[in-house]
């Protein structure tokens, strides 16, 4: 009796010191955290293996980058491999939607990449959680660096008197408009004021038979309106951003919202943008929306999606001043504080902004935001509308609390489309809760 | 001699167990207790050590927002809703599916497969089905059973967003409903419907008598656990509303605990908020327990 309880006890000691063991098999040191809902899709970039090498050090660059992006990035990774040997770069890519979490995870959990692609909304707001390193004063050759590149991008990297990524492509969006609807309404160009394009909107719409909008946009956050807000004069702050107060609830950018209610009241704009309608590309191939405004993403997909529909560019109309604007976007490549190996971390990032690494990320549709490379014969054609519009685009508030005041111009949007309130109204409450987050 | 073996019995059982204890510990019990703590803190992700205590303020911040407010009213319609319908139509399929019949295997598969389905592929489709200008919903209602002029814009209400949410659960959980209430409906002795048949009582009555009653525990197991589900409801939220379009009207708790965590970087709000939701799920369980044990006796 004695010797088979005993013989039990054994057996399980030793089971479960098995399990456990091996279950601790590897003892990594830093192991990444486990994303929580994000599918992460790590890829392994080419490496070329090392020749001579003190110690040959590996950075880890995260980005949300497309199938031929990423292609093209491993090229361009490849390069720079070549040029230095003994630092390897290996790749982890996300889709867009899990990305801000799973960087988030990192930095929770202390194990982040060495260098990341990040939105440029996204730069101002890490850097003020102490999340990004300073590159003014340490990334070598810096002040060269930033000489070359667009002060729009570059602006979106600056954050209580420092720099804390450097620009790495740029977009911005212009007009698209569907040549086919617009012959068969009898107009031959697209507009080239406001007050054209107002007009052509509603002309457009009612010379159709069926369901259709002259314009059409994607949403109401704020990207969407902004092209519109600023060629027209519209301002969200101060220039040092202290204020909102006369700036979104000011008469330009009242005048530029009363333009869009009215084209929504008309039914010259697409209900879609309140959520839950076709979407903007589809529409616009489909022939359901003559006009909408977006990015050179658009040749990429409509080569993918709708082959047979030509994609035509053209500039945003100009406010009453006579002047076009629109808005920035891009992405920034930042250095994460808590990086094991900055000095390569940061030659890393100072290679995507040289010529050739640029020129190479630009043949996949990555515009980028060296000025010296604007008109160059090697960019793809239908970046010159782009390039040429980038020269008048603004960049939306680098502050941390931007998506908070994104949400606040978003809220009153829909409080005037659904017409809770006057634009002026919904306006100064949108000023009201800017004000408050800029306290 | 009797207790002495008791004890010795005890220990292998103890050392099987001690992994999963481990892991628990490690896995469920240490990160939820770190997340506590994280609530009462204006918790800084890169420096933690400078995070600065705030007590309840994350806490009473949450009860008086009024975007917490709704979404906590939204949740409870969606749980409400969806955990009356389930239990009805599930009972009812239930009911139906105990019947002898042709097919019936085949009927129990397929009335349980929308619960295997994946949450995301699902919220998708609803969404598409939805769709305020082109979907097949608006299609049917106007153009085909003319029940409404126009286009119903689904996603542009706040309200009417709670709609294609509902529903979808409600189809995909009604397999799961009727699955458990057909296993408590199997544990009845057929020898008191035959009892009940000889001493006249007809369907309703044996339904109301006998099935009822017998349900009782099969019962409370689905409300408690079908309310706790509902009350953490995420997936199809976070996917047909984008994090409470329009206007932040149409979150639901997780959703605006997901934003504030990961969207505007506000770990101790966030913490904060998931735990107003456990005592709330806490409280509610209790009390359906108490309820339940009450109509048993």
């Amino acid at each position: 009796m004695k010797t088979n309880r005993f013989v039990w006890m054994l057996v399980s000691l030793l089971t479960v010191s098995a399990t456990l063991l091996a279950a601790c098999a590897p003892a990594a040191t830093p192991t990444s955290a486990p994303a929580t809902e994000a599918p992460a899709i790590a890829t392994e970039a080419p490496t070329e293996a090392p020749t001579e090498t003190p110690e040959p050090v590996t950075i880890q660059y995260w980005h949300t980058h497309s199938d031929p992006e990423t292609a093209q990035l491993d090229q361009v990774i490849a390069a720079f491999e070549a040029a230095n040997p003994g630092i390897q770069v290996e790749t982890s890519r996300y889709a867009y939607n899990d990305y801000k979490t799973a960087l988030l995870t990192a930095i929770s959990s202390g194990s982040v990449p060495d260098v990341a692609r990040l939105d440029i909304a996204w730069v101002s707001e890490f850097a003020d959680q102490d999340a990004l390193v300073q590159l003014d004063g340490n990334l070598p050759d810096f002040d060269n660096i930033i000489k070359d590149t667009f002060p729009g991008p570059l602006s979106t990297n600056y954050w209580n008197g420092h720099y804390y990524g450097l620009p790495l492509d740029t977009n911005t969006q212009v007009l698209l408009w569907n040549k086919d609807i617009f012959e068969a309404a009898g107009i031959s160009a697209p507009p080239a004021t406001m007050e054209e394009f107002a007009a052509v909107a509603c002309t457009i719409n009612r010379s159709a038979a069926e369901t259709r909008y002259g314009y059409a946009q994607g949403g109401t956050y704020f990207w969407a309106p902004a092209p519109i807000f600023y060629a027209m004069g519209g301002k969200v702050t101060d220039e040092e951003i202290t204020t909102a107060t006369g700036y979104v609830n000011g008469p330009e950018s009242v005048a530029a919202f009363t333009m869009l209610k009215d084209l929504y009241d008309q039914s010259c704009m697409s209900p879609n943008l309140l959520g839950g309608g076709i979407a903007t590309d589809a529409g616009h191939a489909e022939g359901t929306y003559a006009m909408i405004i977006d990015g050179p993403w658009m040749v990429d997909i409509y080569k993918n999606n709708y082959p047979d529909f030509e994609v035509n560019f053209a500039p945003i109309p100009t406010g009453p001043d006579g002047t076009t604007s629109s808005v920035v976007g891009g992405e920034d490549v930042v250095i994460l504080e808590g990086t094991a190996n900055q000095e390569a971390a940061m030659k890393w990032a100072a290679y995507l902004l040289t010529p050739e690494a640029q020129k190479m990320m630009a043949a996949v549709g990555q515009m980028p935001t060296l000025a010296s490379l604007a008109g160059d014969p090697a960019m793809p054609p239908y970046f010159a509308v782009f390039q040429e519009q980038l020269k008048t685009a603004q960049a939306r508030v680098p502050h941390p609390k931007w998506s908070d005041m994104d949400n606040a111009i978003n809220n009153a949007y829909q409080r005037m489309l659904n017409g809770d309130q006057t634009p002026q109204e919904a306006l100064d409450q949108a000023a009201e809760e800017i004000n408050a987050l800029l306290q | 001699m009797h207790t002495k073996r008791r004890y010795s019995d005890l220990i292998p059982a103890l050392i099987f167990l001690l992994p999963g204890l481990v892991l628990f510990a490690l896995f469920f019990l240490g990160p939820m207790l770190y997340s506590l703590r994280i609530s009462f803190f204006d918790w800084k992700i890169v420096h933690p050590d400078q995070s600065v205590f705030v007590g309840f303020r994350n806490y009473q911040r949450a009860l008086s927002d009024s975007i917490f407010q709704r979404a906590i009213l939204n949740t409870f319609a969606y749980t409400v809703i969806t955990v009356a319908a389930k239990m009805i139509l599930g009972l009812g399929v239930a009911l139906l599916l105990n019947q002898r019949m042709p097919g019936r295997t085949f009927l129990r598969v397929a009335y349980y497969l929308p619960v295997i389905t994946s949450w995301v592929i699902v919220s998708l489709l609803f969404e598409y089905m939805f769709n305020g200008q082109a979907g097949l919903v608006n299609y049917v209602l106007k153009d085909i059973l003319r029940l409404i002029p126009k286009d119903v814009l689904w996603f542009a209400d706040p309200i009417l967003t709670l709609v294609p949410i509902i529903l979808l659960d409600i189809w995909k959980g009604i397999g799961w409903a009727a699955i458990i209430f057909l296993a408590g409906l199997q544990a009845i002795p057929a020898e008191l419907f035959e009892a009940a048949r000889v001493d006249g009582a007809n369907s309703a009555a044996q339904l109301r008598y006998i099935t009822w009653p017998l349900l009782g525990p099969t019962t409370v197991f689905l409300v408690v656990v079908l309310v706790i589900g509902g009350l953490n409801a995420y997936v199809p939220f976070q996917l047909m509303t984008n994090g409470g379009d329009p206007m932040d009207l149409t979150h639901s708790v997780l959703t605006l605990m997901y934003e504030a965590t990961f969207g505007r970087i506000d770990f101790g709000y966030g913490a904060a908020i998931s735990y107003l939701l456990t005592v709330f799920v806490f409280i509610v369980s209790l009390i359906e327990l108490r309820l339940m044990r009450q109509q048993a006796v």
